[in-house]
């Protein structure tokens, strides 16, 4: 266990929920834990993605309130220059978005402009799987970028689930993986042990057939589940009300990573969505002005929560967070006051070790790509870049070949 | 069982039918066992009776059951076919596992969906996932000849590899690629330029509103070289020639070994070449079985629990041991939370098993599904009653109940400590004995040994 998160653990649980840590659990778990952490991964960094399903409208997230063509474009959508919240001259936050401006000023929010990849598909299904599988050019690829992220580091020694999915729809396909388990929880609670039926204490004592690798790696698991669900307990027991959310879906979801984080049980990534899945939420042909703007509420609301909880337990140097989405919409707007599917997006980068402020220009409102904003960065050197630079997996296997990685980090 | 040092066997003696003597006696542990790997566990009587019966009479039938099988996948076909998705696929699969009367059958169909990893998400199509599926059933215990033939003229299969239409122009490479790394032959034993050329052979055959057709124009008729021959191969050549390739039957016999004797090490060499031998000589997957269930090595410590269980195993065990039938619904899903979400295997791989199962959310989930089955209240409601089977078979008290489930879920072989440790489980005291012997049954069915098979 690294310095930080026994500092933190004996903060936040006090010194004698530690010691009956310990004192309740039998040598063997004792002993099973501090191997466990000798053999973790060298970093204990988290990563924590959050999919905006449906195709997200960039122009009126990241707003160019002074830009006439943007004005031109959008004679019913457009967001007022005196609403919008100010980054500069030119660009500003959704009005919904007030927490993301004070996020930014922080420098816990950074902004990537102009994201997509060549030859970017329109469709919804096609997109989405390009963004999951980090492959656009194998129709047949089988497995998404972070399953493929989780089989990198596994090993048959390995207790810890590398990665899990939070939330209520079918698992979105960026977690497929050809040979880890990658699980789909909703609560906290479905990492913990029910206890109906007693929890029985088995020793080793009685055991034969030492010399057998899989009953030993079946045993090492078993004692890190039961010390992961109670490290899981105690967490719930001692700081579930401390953290204010919002009462949105997102805000649940995420209010459960930062439990996990907290709980110390070695997940390295989580997937989270907000739009539903899908044809999500995002995806605004029509009248998607109300609906847009309650979308980025939650997103940026949920988020803002998120960043405090870890803030205030000195976690949000561990965490990075990254939105993804399809792709972003049609400049102009459509004559049923909605928008067509596009091609770039900004993508926001939330977290402790953020250089904070934007990385690459606008995209032009004029320069398009058959009536979208063009992408000047590739979705998969950000993905390097997390992978290489903040997970410390390695990206080339990952992505088939080497992105350049994009100097956003502080680390 | 325990202490005979592990060095490779000598082929002869390791593929040579078990005679149980006073070193290796016939009990209830070589029972337990081969009912864990032939079938997905026993019940009480099942155990007894192969006491009675000896190793070959109980493997006889496991082989070849005299109960009307036919019959059975007969009316379980009616059942499925009556079904509009895959999630009711799911479940109709899980309660043939446990009501058939040939559970080795329904095993190797499984192994068999391991292997054609065919994932319904992709196709779309349950009626297709469904014939499928029986394609799979229908020769698991057959011939691999007709079964690989059988893939190749799959709908299903083809629409999973993206090869709906192989036309002249573009031959698709997936198909032919797939064929032969995965399928058969492995990575190591074709070319590029044998691949291309496959796919060339396969040209002509298309899915059209979920039929396979045969457009002939659409067929290249040029020479081919494929694997060293060459000729103006189609479709069935390719099989041939892949099936007369040792690489083939050595995989097949390889995967084998990894399913029904071991996961802990790749098995030597020396071992698999008398069986491949065997094997490509008529491909019949019931002799090739039968051979490893009667085997020395299969009933050696080489081969006794180095198997870990896959999820739809774990549970099934505690179902067949019990008894009982539990809605398999709700089974599927759990089992699909688990990482085997039957009819959706991950990638064309199939489900990469062993270790793969195993980590310490899936042992957690394990845990609770155990519990959820066991506990007599929630979605699986009180189907399972393991104080009801104890004294069914003459348990009186929970005490003697213990030892029973012991002997029930692992087959012994372990100190009266064991007995000692489980005692003093926590759980509910205040009863007659159903509440503790819910609360002990889960106690042994978590112990990490109830997940090796």
């Amino acid at each position: 266990m690294s310095y930080t998160r026994r500092d933190f653990l004996k903060a936040t649980l006090g010194a004698s929920t530690m010691l009956s840590l310990a004192s309740g659990a039998p040598n063997i778990l004792v002993r099973a834990a501090s191997a466990g952490a000798a053999r973790r991964d060298d970093r204990d960094t988290v990563l924590v993605v959050v999919q905006l399903s449906g195709g997200n409208d960039g122009l009126n997230t990241v707003v160019p309130y002074a830009d006439d063509e943007y004005a031109r474009n959008r004679p019913t959508l457009r967001l007022q220059p005196k609403d919008v919240h100010k980054i500069d001259s030119y660009l500003g936050f959704h009005p919904r978005m007030e927490a993301f401006s004070r996020l930014y000023k922080e420098g816990h929010l950074s902004i990537l402009h102009g994201v997509s990849y060549p030859n970017s598909d329109r469709d919804h299904d096609g997109a989405m799987r390009d963004w999951h599988t980090a492959e656009p050019e194998d129709p047949n690829c089988q497995t998404g970028w972070l399953g493929r992220a989780a089989d990198s580091v596994w090993h048959t020694n390995r207790k810890d689930t590398p990665a899990v999915f939070v939330g209520p729809i079918v698992q979105p396909f960026g977690l497929r993986a050809e040979h880890v388990i990658v699980p789909s929880i909703q609560s906290p609670d479905d990492l913990t042990l029910d206890s109906t039926l007693g929890e029985s204490q088995p020793s080793e004592r009685f055991r034969a057939d030492k010399d057998n690798p899989l009953l030993n790696h079946l045993r090492d698991c078993t004692a890190n589940a039961r010390a992961n669900s109670r490290r899981i307990k105690a967490i719930a027991k001692a700081g579930a009300s401390t953290a204010e959310y919002p009462a949105f879906r997102l805000a649940g979801t995420l209010r459960t990573v930062a439990q996990l984080i907290r709980a110390d049980v070695g997940i390295r990534i989580f997937f989270t969505e907000l739009g539903g899945g899908g044809i999500g939420g995002f995806d605004n042909h029509a009248n998607q002005l109300g609906n847009h703007c309650s979308l980025l509420g939650h997103l940026s609301e949920s988020l803002a929560a998120f960043v405090y909880d870890l803030e205030k337990d000195k976690l949000l140097d561990r965490v990075l967070l990254m939105t993804i989405s399809e792709f972003g919409r049609t400049v102009k707007e459509n004559g049923r006051r909605g928008t067509g599917h596009g091609v770039s997006a900004p993508i926001f980068l939330a977290g402790g070790k953020l250089k904070g402020g934007r990385t690459g220009s606008h995209p032009s409102l004029t320069d398009l790509d058959n009536g979208a904003l063009k992408f000047h960065t590739d979705f998969r050197r950000i993905y390097a870049t997390v992978l290489d630079r903040w997970l410390g997996f390695k990206s080339r296997p990952v992505l088939g070949r080497q992105f350049e990685p994009i100097d956003v980090l502080n680390v | 069982m325990v202490g005979q040092t592990e060095k490779p066997p000598d082929p002869r003696w390791a593929w040579a039918a078990y005679e149980p003597d006073a070193d290796r006696p016939w009990n209830l542990a070589q029972a337990g066992h081969l009912y864990r790997r032939a079938a997905f566990g026993a019940n009480w009587e099942q155990l007894q009776q192969a006491l009675s019966d000896g190793p070959q009479r109980t493997i006889d039938k496991l082989l070849r059951p005299q109960a009307e099988t036919a019959q059975f996948n007969r009316t379980y076909d009616e059942y499925e076919a009556a079904t509009g998705s895959v999630d009711q696929l799911r479940a109709w699969w899980l309660r043939r596992m446990i009501q058939t009367p040939h559970p080795l059958q329904e095993k190797m169909t499984l192994f068999w969906h391991s292997h054609f990893a065919t994932n319904a998400a992709a196709v779309k199509n349950a009626r297709l996932m469904q014939q499928h599926v029986g394609l799979l059933r229908g020769q698991a215990l057959g011939s691999f000849r007709i079964l690989l033939k059988g893939i190749l003229q799959d709908p299903a299969v083809l629409l999973w590899l993206g090869a709906e239409a192989n036309r002249k122009a573009s031959p698709n490479e997936n198909l032919a690629r797939t064929i032969m790394e995965t399928f058969t032959l492995g990575p190591d034993h074709c070319t590029e330029n044998d691949i291309r050329n496959a796919a060339r052979a396969f040209t002509g055959w298309f899915v059209l509103r979920s039929k396979l057709r045969y457009i002939s124009r659409e067929h290249d008729n040029g020479e081919k070289q494929i694997l060293g021959r060459s000729g103006n191969f189609a479709r069935d050549d390719v099989t041939r020639i892949i099936l007369e390739q040792p690489a083939t039957s050595r995989r097949l016999v390889q995967r084998l070994y990894r399913w029904l004797i071991s996961e802990t090490a790749g098995p030597d060499e020396a071992l698999i070449l008398p069986l491949a031998e065997s094997f490509a000589t008529d491909y019949d997957v019931l002799k090739l079985v039968e051979t490893m269930l009667r085997s020395n090595l299969f009933f050696s410590p080489a081969a006794y629990r180095r198997r870990i269980k896959s999820p739809a195993e774990f549970a099934l065990g505690i179902v067949k041991a019990l008894e009982g039938t539990v809605s398999t619904t709700q089974l599927a899903n759990d089992l699909a939370d688990l990482g085997q979400n039957l009819y959706n295997p991950p990638t064309v791989k199939g489900w990469a098993g062993g270790q793969h199962w195993i980590n310490s959310t899936a042992i957690l989930a394990r845990q609770n599904l155990a519990s959820a089955l066991l506990r007599g209240s929630g979605p699986y409601g009180d189907k399972l009653n393991p104080w009801g089977i104890a004294q069914k078979h003459g348990c009186a008290t929970p005490e003697s109940a213990q030892s029973f489930l012991l002997d029930l879920f692992l087959q012994g072989s372990f100190g009266p400590d064991v007995n000692d440790a489980l005692l003093k489980t926590r759980g509910r005291q205040d009863d007659d004995g159903g509440g503790r012997t819910r609360s002990l049954a889960h106690a042994i069915v978590t112990l990490a040994e109830f997940h090796l098979a």
